[in-house]
Order: C-alpha cells, then structure tokens, then sequence
C-alpha cells in the first residue's frame, strides 16, 4: 500500500469482525510505533498489547470511549517524567507528542495491514495503570483498538483552509 | 428471580450490573474534562448498554428494548459527524419510551 493510501484510507473503526489478528501483525505493530521519532531520540514511551479476552473486556468496561468488540488493544504509555530528566522542563511535553506520532504509525500500519484502529482517549487512566500492571512512571495516553473492520465508516469531512502559505 | 424480572443467567445479569455501574462512574469522571456534547452521547450508550442487559435477561418487555437499542446504536455515531441527526435520535427514541409508558399506565 502506498503511503498516502493508508492516510487517506485510514477511518476511525468503531465496529470489527469477531476474529483475531495474527501475532506477527501485532508485532509489525509494534515496530512501526518503536520507528516514530522522538524528541532527541529519547524515546520515552512504552506499548503493551492487550490480546487476552477477559482483559479487553476489563478495560473495556472502564472505558467510557472505547467502542465495539476489539480484537486487540495496543495501549501507549509516555514516560514523562523520564523525558522531563533526560530533557528539560520540556520533557513532559515532548514524551506526549511523541507518543502521538507513535499513534500514528501504528494506526496507518495498522491499516496498511488490513487492520481497523479507533484511538480512544476517554478511558480512566488509573483504571488502566492498575489492570496493566504498568511501571509508576508510565502515563497510559491513549488505548488503540484494533480488529479487522467490520463497516466502512464514511469519513467526516476536513477543513483544508487551515493551510496556508506564507 | 430478580425482582420484576425473569433473569435466567442471574450471573451475567449481576456482572453486567456492575459493567453497567463501572461505564457510569469512569464517564462520570472522565465528562468533567471532556467536550460537552460526549455527555448526551454517554448517556444514550449507556441506555442502549442498559436496553441490551435487560433484553438479555429476559425483560417483559424484550421486543421494545431490542429495538430501543437497534435505533440508538444504530445512529449514534453521527454525534460526531452529525449533531442534528443525533438529536433527532434522541427526540425520536425519546417519543417511543413515552409511548410505551402511556401504554403501561392505561393497562
């Protein structure tokens, strides 16, 4: 798939196939987010992928925004207090955006693959820390559901006026 | 038997409730930094989760609530894209349970 097919292609999936996605997928996944750039190379991030069915639905149920039956989570985590020692006041900052556009390689990869994404922010963070069992100095930013698509959404429109030239 | 209800799986009935009481309060938490308009659209998913428990467990009214969710889930996405079509859902679901209230009260 060419690159701006997948940006362009790519909608947010609310509604997915009551099927799994293969390992190696995930994994590809996995290395498309480790690939995004960062901030001094600082890297302060961590991803867990959720695959286990009981835990899905655990967060699931303490997650107000995450919608339909996925078939995965990946859920990324910034380090900000890490990026904060390593970089500067700026630190915690640059650990969120970073784990943005690390969001969004594993959502166009994921699309890339055949795979459906819907990035949820409206889950409790705590609620989340405490299934994952993640370290204390790790933030749970956003959860990305995935699974094969099970609709086409159609996509809202965009506001191209907002670039401009100078 | 739950009172006023048939339950058959009174299990899942009872997880459900509690799936139902933790959907409250993490949107309860998370609406105080969240845009307004996701407010009236927890609340419709909440119904429609509420309307899926209820028909599964073997509610009186079944058909209404099935169909009660159908027309939630069906349209409730357009909040995001579609704020009127969403409120019309709303306006629209909200003359059914009238009805099937009225319904109830003159029996």
């Amino acid at each position: 798939m060419e690159t701006a097919e997948a940006i362009f292609g790519r909608r947010s999936v609310r509604v997915f196939q009551d099927k799994s996605i293969e390992k190696e997928k995930l994994e590809a996944l996995g290395k498309a987010a480790v690939w995004a750039p960062t901030g001094g190379n600082s890297q302060p991030w961590k991803f867990v992928f959720v695959t286990d069915p009981d835990t899905i639905h655990l967060i699931k149920t303490l997650s107000p925004g995450l919608l339909g039956e996925p078939a995965a989570i990946a859920a990324v985590f910034s380090r900000r207090k890490y990026n904060a020692d390593k970089m500067g006041p700026i630190g915690e900052t640059l650990a969120l955006m970073d784990c943005c556009m690390a969001s969004q390689n594993i959502m166009l990869r994921a699309w890339d693959l055949g795979i459906g994404s819907c990035a949820v922010r409206s889950f409790n963070q705590k609620a989340v820390q405490e299934i994952i069992k993640a370290p204390e100095d790790c933030t749970p930013e956003l959860l990305i559901t995935l699974g094969y698509p099970g609709d086409s959404p159609n996509p809202p429109p965009r506001d191209e006026s907002v670039v401009e030239w100078v | 038997m739950w009172n006023g209800f048939d339950v058959m799986e009174a299990k899942n009935f009872e997880q459900g409730i509690l799936d139902c009481i933790a959907y409250m309060l993490t949107s309860a938490r998370g609406l105080i930094d969240e845009p307004r308009i996701y407010g009236p659209f927890r609340l419709a998913d909440g119904v429609s989760r509420l309307c899926a428990l209820l028909a599964e467990n073997g509610h009186k009214d079944k058909e209404f609530l099935e169909n009660l969710q159908k027309k939630i889930d069906e349209k409730k996405y357009s909040v995001m894209t579609d704020q009127e079509a969403f409120v019309s859902l709303l306006d629209d679901v909200i003359i059914d349970i009238t009805h099937m209230l009225m319904k109830k009260s003159n029996n």
